[in-house]
């Protein structure tokens, strides 16, 4: 059997999952191993959980939340934007690949931004190969 | 008649936002409210939102509180409904209507597409796509009634027995928010719209850009599919005089050059306007970025287009006179709205409303909505050319206008039924698998899903559900929980975004707490967007594994509330101030005023009348008459704020009256009214020279009579609109073309030097009368000012002139300096510590990051709290004319009435809110920082943090600023988030 990476979508309840909703609404498609998990805003999305799920084996974490200026907390994308580049710093440190982790705005109407999203990062992940940890 | 007698609903015509916005606050207050739709269905008559959008969003939430208050039975929907008679009197009104429910009821309706499979004549379509949901429509030229659909139809959501019927409804007040008329092919013949290929409206753009966001695609010429280098963006309202211009027609042009530069760097973009009319705040900065990234703005005369052999457009221009002569590859038109002729006339026969002399609604002098005839009230576009913000504005303030007609609240939010007490129970989960009607059977392999669910640890019952989101399945899925004996849910059905009061409501009337319950997306995540049944089965049980977990781990919560004090506290007693505490006033609220100076009325009490002409002093002594009339205001004078403790419902003020006394208030609300000084000048000899006047100095002189020169020029925007001061006042163009008028007719000779003149909406009118009474205009250069010189018997100036770089001197008697105003920096420095609301650089109020933005929250939940239940209104917010400081003092009054008069509230966002583990918390205070609604604190005694659960919107913030793990949410600890990504690892 092919090697298919494992990949969480981690979104947030407002822009994000209205991405996936729209997506779904005109019928479009992406990988089956891209699951996504809910969260109220990327924000409230502790880089912690990233870690651990690297370390439980993901080969890939994509995160979308509003567009700037568009949070739904008027601020949360832009503390998960700062969290994120702290966090790929200290990933770069530690030898890891700093790029299996993707930040990506998608607006509540953009289903097909968050379909491209999707099949880019697995196509991104798939040529750089399994997680080693 | 007294307030007890009226009726208790009301009728909206149109679906303009203003009306939507009427809607949602008549609901939340709790009265009825009947939407005539004239489309079938719910945008078919497209309105502002979706058409002169500025910003590439979809702003479909603007929709969302029909979909709610349908739910509740406050609000009934008619579709191809049309006003037939009005009769009756205020408060009392019997109207006379028609209407055609749609073939689709699309609240029940799951899209299952059967019927278009089954119809014979392709006679069902489906429509538009865009929102979430799509809306299925019967083409009646087609449809042979065979029935096939409504047989097969698994929901009863088709019925064809629809037929157009009149009836007749009684109803308090009638607001009148017909959507703006759109400008098309023949009002855009000058631009050739619809007969060059390359030329295209803005909305067709952000229209076109909905499902994607502007991309490099939208704007690829029609003709030949390239990508143009040379791009040009028209403001036409500015050109043709069928179009009405809002203030921010302009904004949206620089906006749209700035999004074609940031994504196709290399474009040459121009813009061709008369004037630039954004002011205030944000809008300035993208004016000064478009011309920072390389955006062309030319400030034309007269534009018209020519189609070229190639397709390129060939666009000639007037510049101070000279013609001149371009070719551009791609056209964007950015239009306005024309007057909506056809409606008003049909009201005047139906209600006897006036017009006004363009065409749009006769609005009352000083109000904002009310039209001739009381109880009938008119909002947005019909009123005049408007922008979004200001509709939605409108929508909160005919909200608290129309209240003087109506009787008592009817409509009341069901309570939920009690929970069981699950705490001493095992985990036992259920999951309810949604097969939508069927359409899931052949889509998934829903038994084995099944099967293969009830092996999940934990799982105690596993059930296929028929559906779950219409009315009668709510009912018998509430029973299967119930019966079930589980105590935790899964459900796995469609989208909680559009449904969730639905799902919640079946899990609650299945007698458990809805924190005990997770609602999958079985149709969006797995059903709906992959191909391959093995893997989707094996994507459906990781996300019901993963939901599993979490519910393992949830905390049921019964909700919080807290209670509310009634009161109001007004800061500052100019116009905006005092028109928040008398309408307050009005509806039985306390309301304790204070003003820092020894008198009421502000900087307008300082203006005679404005440029309209009406008596402005003859209003503001009315305001303050009613003021110390009215029992429910008290006023105190001379008086400052010295602390503000609290949060909404409760804040605690401490003030002090002639620097000597101290007063303590509680109240519910805070309104910031702290106005606006003029800015003081220190360019052109200003002082020095007693020939040299502001306008407001001018005036004054005029009035005593010291007023004596034969000439006189006018500099604007002295000071303003540069790095300092990074906006436009607002009032001071249309300030000095009343003066400038008013000199004429004394047969002075008056030369006005600008860089742009402000004049949106009907002020324009006055610009064409001073140029027909021979008042001179000049434009400058925005980086080279007129220089002033003085002479024996008055002054030189001189100017280099826009467009011919022409070196003009110009000598008068007096030099009237345009100065604008500036905000009262100190106390709303003070004001802002105290209250936690950010202010800008330039030090107005800022209730959210940008221009555009403003408007857009507006919309979004939560609206009324967002500010922490304090309100900026007038001049502390921007620059703003009286009519637009009145309207937000009336929407803010609108928006807090709300909740004003409820004694105790539960939390905006319910079970959901941020929690904080005493054990482990350090009272370090990070989360405060971060907390966007100022929802946390740290208890000095105990110095732990604590959660004011009205606040909260649990989002999350505190939870990951804190360092020592105490601060989490309810629905997401951090096992039940571990636990999860596990699982769909596995």
């Amino acid at each position: 059997m092919t090697w298919e990476p494992k990949i969480v979508y981690i979104m947030c309840s407002w822009c994000g999952s209205g991405g996936a909703e729209s997506a779904s609404a005109y019928g479009l498609k992406y990988p089956e191993n891209i699951k996504p998990f809910r969260v109220w805003c990327t924000g409230g999305l502790d880089p912690a959980y990233i870690l651990r799920a690297f370390l439980e084996g993901a080969d890939g974490i994509l995160i979308s939340g509003c567009h700037p200026g568009d949070c739904h907390y008027d601020t949360g994308n832009y503390f998960a934007r700062r969290r994120l580049a702290a966090l790929k710093t200290i990933l770069k440190t530690f030898g890891f690949d700093e790029d299996r982790v993707w930040l990506r705005w998608v607006g509540h109407s953009e289903g097909k931004r968050l379909v491209d999203t999707a099949i880019e990062f697995n196509e991104h992940i798939k040529k750089l190969g399994p997680n080693k940890i | 008649m007294t307030a007890n007698q009226g009726k208790s609903t009301v009728l909206v015509y149109g679906t303009n936002m203003s009306g939507y916005r009427t809607i949602y606050a008549l609901g939340k207050l709790g009265y009825k409210t009947i939407l005539l739709n004239r489309g079938k269905y719910v945008d078919e008559v497209k309105n502002q939102v979706l058409s002169q959008l500025p910003l590439d969003l979809c702003w479909a939430c603007a929709f969302g509180p029909q979909r709610m208050f349908v739910g509740l039975g406050a609000l009934n929907v008619f579709y191809s409904a049309d006003i037939l008679e009005i009769k009756g009197t205020p408060g009392n009104y019997k109207v006379k209507i028609k209407k055609k429910d749609p073939y689709v009821n699309n609240f029940i309706c799951t899209e299952c597409n059967k019927c278009v499979e089954v119809c014979p004549e392709g006679a069902i379509e489906v429509m538009p796509k865009v929102f979430w949901e799509n809306i299925y429509l019967i083409n009646e030229e087609k449809c042979t009634k065979c029935g096939k659909c409504e047989e097969i139809c698994p929901t009863g959501a088709l019925k064809l027995d629809k037929k157009e019927e009149e009836l007749e409804v009684e109803v308090a007040g009638i607001v009148l928010s017909p959507e703006y008329v759109d400008v098309d092919k023949g009002d855009l013949e000058k631009f050739g719209y619809k007969v060059f290929k390359n030329v295209l409206k803005n909305s067709d753009i952000v229209r076109g850009n909905i499902p994607t966001s502007f991309v490099l695609n939208s704007l690829k010429r029609r003709s030949d599919g390239k990508l143009p280098q040379k791009i040009a963006i028209i403001v036409t309202p500015q050109y043709n005089n069928i179009e009405y211009e809002d203030f921010n027609t302009t904004n949206i042009a620089v906006y749209r050059a700035v999004r074609i530069k940031e994504l196709h760097p290399s474009a040459d973009v121009t813009i061709f306007m008369r004037n630039y009319r954004g002011f205030g705040k944000g809008a300035y900065k993208i004016y000064e970025r478009a011309k920072e990234i390389g955006v062309k703005i030319i400030k034309a005369d007269d534009v018209y287009l020519n189609e070229l052999e190639n397709n390129d457009l060939e666009i000639t221009y007037k510049l101070a006179g000279k013609q001149n002569k371009e070719n551009y590859e791609f056209v964007i038109l950015v239009t306005g709205q024309k007057a909506p002729i056809e409606e008003v006339k049909k009201f005047e026969k139906l209600c006897k409303i006036k017009g006004d002399n363009h065409g749009f609604c006769y609005i009352e002098p000083f109000t904002n909505n009310k039209t001739n005839i009381p109880g009938i009230y008119a909002g947005g576009e019909f009123t005049g050319p408007r922008g979004n913000p200001e509709t939605v504005w409108e929508g909160y303030d005919i909200a608290q206008d129309i209240l003087d007609f109506l009787g008592k609240p009817v409509v009341s939010p069901p309570q939920p039924p009690p929970f069981r007490d699950v705490s001493k129970e095992e985990v036992k989960i259920g999951v309810f698998l949604c097969s939508c009607f069927g359409k899931f059977n052949d889509k998934i392999d829903i038994e084995r899903l099944k099967d293969e669910a009830s092996k999940i640890p934990y799982v105690t019952h596993v059930e296929i559900l028929n559906g779950a989101c219409t009315p009668q399945t709510i009912q018998e899925n509430a029973k299967k929980i119930r019966e079930s004996g589980v105590n935790r849910v899964i459900l796995a059905v469609c989208t909680p975004l559009q449904k969730l009061m639905k799902f919640r409501k079946t899990v609650m009337m299945g007698g458990l707490n809805p924190l005990l319950a997770e609602f999958l997306r079985l149709r969006e995540d797995v059903v709906n967007v992959h191909e391959d049944k093995e893997k989707k089965l094996e994507k459906a049980l990781s996300l019901i594994r993963a939901a599993a977990l979490k519910l393992k781990y949830a905390l049921p919560f019964p909700g919080a509330s807290d209670k509310f004090h009634g009161k109001a506290f007004v800061i500052g007693g100019g116009v905006a101030g005092m028109e928040a505490a008398i309408r307050l006033a009005k509806r039985g609220v306390q309301v304790t005023l204070i003003e820092k100076s020894d008198s009421l009325g502000g900087i307008a009490y300082r203006l005679d009348s404005d440029i309209e002409g009406r008596d402005l002093k003859k209003f503001i002594e009315s305001q303050i008459k009613e003021i110390k009339r009215n029992e429910n205001i008290k006023v105190y004078l001379n008086s400052e704020v010295d602390s503000i403790k609290g949060y909404a419902g409760n804040f605690k003020i401490i003030f002090s009256e002639n620097k000597k006394i101290t007063h303590i208030e509680d109240a519910g609300v805070i309104f910031i009214a702290t106005g606006a000084k003029i800015r003081e000048v220190s360019s052109y000899f200003y002082g020095k020279n007693p020939n040299i006047y502001t306008q407001l100095d001018m005036e004054k002189a005029i009035n005593e009579g010291k007023f004596s020169a034969k000439s006189v020029v006018m500099i604007q925007c002295v000071g303003s609109r540069n790095k300092a001061y990074p906006y436009c006042s607002r009032i001071c163009c249309s300030q000095a073309l009343k003066n400038a008028l008013r000199l004429r007719e004394k047969g002075v000779e008056v030369t006005i030097l600008y860089r742009d003149l402000k004049l949106y909406g009907f002020k324009e009118d006055y610009y064409k009368e001073a140029v027909n009474k021979g008042v001179n205009f000049i434009r400058f250069y925005d980086d080279n000012y007129p220089k002033a010189g003085q002479t024996e018997n008055g002054f030189k100036i001189t100017v280099k002139e826009y467009g011919t770089d022409e070196e003009k001197a110009i000598n008068c008697d007096a030099l009237v300096l345009s100065v604008g105003i500036r905000p009262d920096i100190e106390t709303n420095k003070k004001l802002s510590q105290m209250t936690g609301i950010k202010l800008f650089e330039n030090g107005f109020f800022a209730i959210s990051p940008g221009p555009f933005e403003e408007a857009a929250k507006k919309l979004m939940k939560p609206f009324e709290l967002q500010t922490n239940g304090v309100f900026p209104i007038g001049m502390a917010l921007s620059p703003r004319t009286v009519d637009e400081s009145l309207l937000t003092a009336r929407q803010a009054v609108g928006q807090s009435l709300i909740f004003l008069k409820k004694q105790r509230l539960p939390a905006p966002n319910g079970v959901f809110v941020s929690e904080v583990d005493e054990s482990k918390c350090v009272g370090c205070g990070y989360c405060v920082e971060v907390c966007p609604y100022n929802a946390r604190s740290i208890d000095e005694v105990k110095k732990k943090a604590v959660v004011h659960p009205f606040l909260c919107d649990s989002c999350g913030a505190c939870v990951v600023a804190c360092p020592s793990g105490a601060a989490f949410i309810r629905d997401l600890q951090d096992k039940q988030v571990i636990a999860s990504i596990d699982a769909l690892l596995g």
